[in-house]
């Protein structure tokens, strides 16, 4: 089975600034949930940018194959729409723009470029309602614009929903445990794990060990000073949490 | 050096309207006063402060005069955007004269008039010499020298309109012609009705209003200007109203048309507890100018002006938005608030903002402010991230910052769907973002 996700020696630098990634190698699986940790200003960030397509980032060396095909060479509307998935860190609020007339542009956008009919209003509703049952979240969010007036947690807890309706093939959450308190928290990691599935890969990026209590990685790695410098199976987390990040930011 | 007179060839054009007419004396001198100040005052030029920013070369360079001749007939369906949905009370001018055959004045209550401005002359000349005031432009002077029709209404107090009035000035013709509708506006105390001014053409040719509105105490108008004349059109209007004790009048104003184009809005509260509200957005691209400058005056304690005004500029266009709030001595519990926003697509645009209070009471409340910014990156990456293309991104981003103002402006039915469907048609079509 192809990977979802095959990265190779990528270097990346803010456009016209200092390099950040510095030769990252990552290979995901359909069905996996990878965390990458590190320390801040590690380049963690700077990597799901990359890979979402964020401008203000050039790309210097190495390779991505998303499904076996470059996706470096898409822009970041088409990797969405093929299936790449960024939450993040600070959601963007979108004055005057209908949370759910945002949603199910996003949703027709992908349907279109799969050659699948699009929805109309009532399947839409549909679909919203389903997911809605499936992460235990209120509709309170949906009549609003995008993000305006939010709170931190809704903000992430509408992320997770947008990630249930639109069904990525890879998911990167980007610090999406950031500013949480312990209740929102848990809602977001119990959405997280409803969306695990053999046909989706999740890459968790965070700073802090406690999402990993929630959603439990197969793989955790280390990024630190724009590589990847350790690696290891869940109980890597665990002994990260005691040991800390700096013997290994000193090796690197 | 050598003095050119711009008002010459308007005064030979105003001989030639009026030679061999039969018009009431009454208006004769007011035609004469009209010209006369006209021809005193010239057309306004940059060194006046309040038209520092307004490019009238367009104006100036080949005179735009009234045409003799009536327009050729004009298919109905070329007005069908312009038209309110539903049942309304509307007369249609044509190059500055009325037509019948695509007007539906209908049956009016009791206590409303509703007629154009000839007609008017001729059946209640009473009601029609309130349609000259001593006051003005030098466009509005021009205007009543040289007007060949328009539309009054009236509401006697207490009277009611429940049906909109629709005026719509349509200009057509490959002709660098000129029309001068003249409108007229009373309520009486405690009367209400909705207005819906349309300026719209398919011309080059200029249009120069005069819009006088007078609010009784408690009435209240709702009043909808839609200037989406031609692009090669020129485009220049004179609002004025006076609001009795606790009037409403409620504006919004919607610019799209013309290559040149000009709105002035005056407005004077006149009697405690009146309050006047703006919104309004000016939706530019090419070589588009418009201008928006509104003076409002409280003479008076306790009155409200409340002003939103949103400019959505790409091409080459250039918006101007002028706002004066005068609060006069012992106009206290003034509360005044203006805001202006622009939006920025090209970066060959251009805005003048200029909010300004002159303030001579002392327990006043007023604020104002500007910004000029472009689209919201993040915002745009973040409609990206999620599928949706660049195009349709920046669309879904300018659609949102100008239908905030047609959403505060809290307008109702058809009134509102107008509105809606000019913004969206702007944002499919020769906005070019479609």
């Amino acid at each position: 089975m192809v990977n979802i996700l095959e990265v190779r020696d990528l270097r990346a630098r803010i456009t016209g600034g200092r390099e950040v990634l510095k030769g990252i190698d990552l290979t995901v699986a359909p069905g996996e949930v990878h965390a990458i940790m590190g320390p801040n200003g590690a380049g963690k960030s700077t990597l799901s940018s990359v890979l979402a397509g964020k401008p203000g980032y050039e790309v210097t060396a190495g390779s991505v194959l998303y499904k076996g095909v470059d996706l470096l060479s898409m822009p970041p509307d088409e990797r969405a729409r093929e299936g790449v998935f960024l939450a993040f860190q600070y959601p963007v609020e979108i004055p005057g723009v209908n949370n759910m007339y945002f949603l199910r542009a996003a949703l027709n956008a992908g349907r279109r470029q799969r050659g699948q009919p699009e929805l109309d209003a009532q399947q839409f509703l549909k679909a919203v309602k389903e997911k809605l049952k499936l992460l235990d979240i209120g509709d309170d969010l949906l009549r609003r614009a995008v993000n305006v007036g939010f709170s931190g947690g809704e903000k992430k807890r509408n992320e997770i929903f947008q990630m249930a309706m639109l069904e990525p093939n890879l998911a990167l959450l980007d610090e999406t445990d950031s500013g949480l308190d312990i209740d929102a928290l848990r809602t977001v990691s119990d959405g997280v794990n409803r969306l695990r599935d053999p046909g989706r890969a999740i890459v968790l990026v965070t700073h802090y060990q406690r999402l990993l209590d929630y959603v439990v990685p197969d793989h955790v790695h280390v990024l630190a000073d724009g590589r990847i410098v350790a690696s290891g199976d869940k109980h890597f987390a665990a002994e990260l949490e005691r040991t800390g990040y700096a013997h290994l930011c000193d090796a690197a | 050096m050598l003095i050119t007179d711009d008002s010459a060839p308007f005064q030979e054009a105003y001989r030639h309207l009026l030679a061999g007419t039969d018009q009431p004396d009454w208006l004769r001198s007011q035609r004469q006063a009209g010209m006369e100040r006209f021809t005193d005052l010239g057309f306004p030029t940059r060194r006046q402060e309040a038209w520092r920013f307004t490019d009238l070369e367009q104006l100036t360079a080949q005179p735009r005069l009234p045409s003799l001749d009536g327009a050729p007939p004009l298919p109905a369906d070329l007005l069908e955007p312009w038209r309110l949905a539903g049942k309304t009370h509307r007369l249609v001018l044509v190059n500055g004269r009325f037509e019948p055959a695509l007007s539906t004045i209908g049956t009016l209550p009791d206590g409303v008039w509703l007629a154009p401005l000839a007609e008017t002359v001729l059946r209640r000349p009473d009601v029609a010499a309130m349609a000259f005031g001593a006051d003005g432009n030098a466009f509005a002077f021009l205007n009543a020298a040289l007007f060949t029709d328009g539309a009054v209404l009236v509401l006697a107090p207490g009277t009611v309109l429940e049906m909109p009035v629709e005026i719509i000035h349509y200009s057509t013709g490959d002709t660098q012609v000129s029309a001068h509708p003249r409108l007229r506006v009373m309520l009486g105390d405690g009367a209400r009705a909705t207005l819906v001014e349309t300026a719209a053409g398919d011309g080059n040719g200029w249009t120069n209003a005069v819009i006088d509105v007078t609010l009784g105490a408690d009435a209240e108008l709702t009043h909808v200007h839609v200037q989406g004349e031609g692009a090669d059109a020129a485009h220049t209007s004179l609002l004025t109203a006076e609001l009795g004790s606790r009037a409403r009048y409620r504006t919004f104003a919607l610019i799209t048309g013309a290559s040149l184009s000009r709105r002035d809005m005056q407005v004077t509260l006149s009697g405690p507890g009146a309050v006047f509200t703006l919104h309004g957005a000016y939706l530019l691209d090419g070589g588009q100018e418009a201008t928006l400058a509104v003076r409002a005056d409280h003479k008076v304690p306790d009155c409200r002006t409340e002003e939103v005004v949103k400019g959505v500029l790409q091409g080459a266009a250039h918006g101007v938005f002028l706002g004066t709030v005068a609060v006069r001595p012992g106009a206290d519990g003034t509360d005044a608030r203006q805001l202006n926003r622009n939006l920025l697509l090209s970066p060959s645009t251009r805005v003048d903002t200029k909010p300004e209070l002159e303030i001579f009471a002392d327990d006043v409340k007023c604020s104002h402010g500007a910004t000029v910014g472009s689209l919201d990156e993040a915002a745009l990456f973040y409609l990206q991230a999620r599928g949706i293309d660049p195009v349709t991104a920046r669309s879904m981003l300018v659609a949102a910052f100008a239908a905030e103002v047609i959403d505060a402006a809290g307008l109702e039915g058809e009134v509102e769907a107008l509105l809606r469907r000019h913004l969206a048609r702007w944002l499919g079509g020769e906005g070019g973002l479609g």
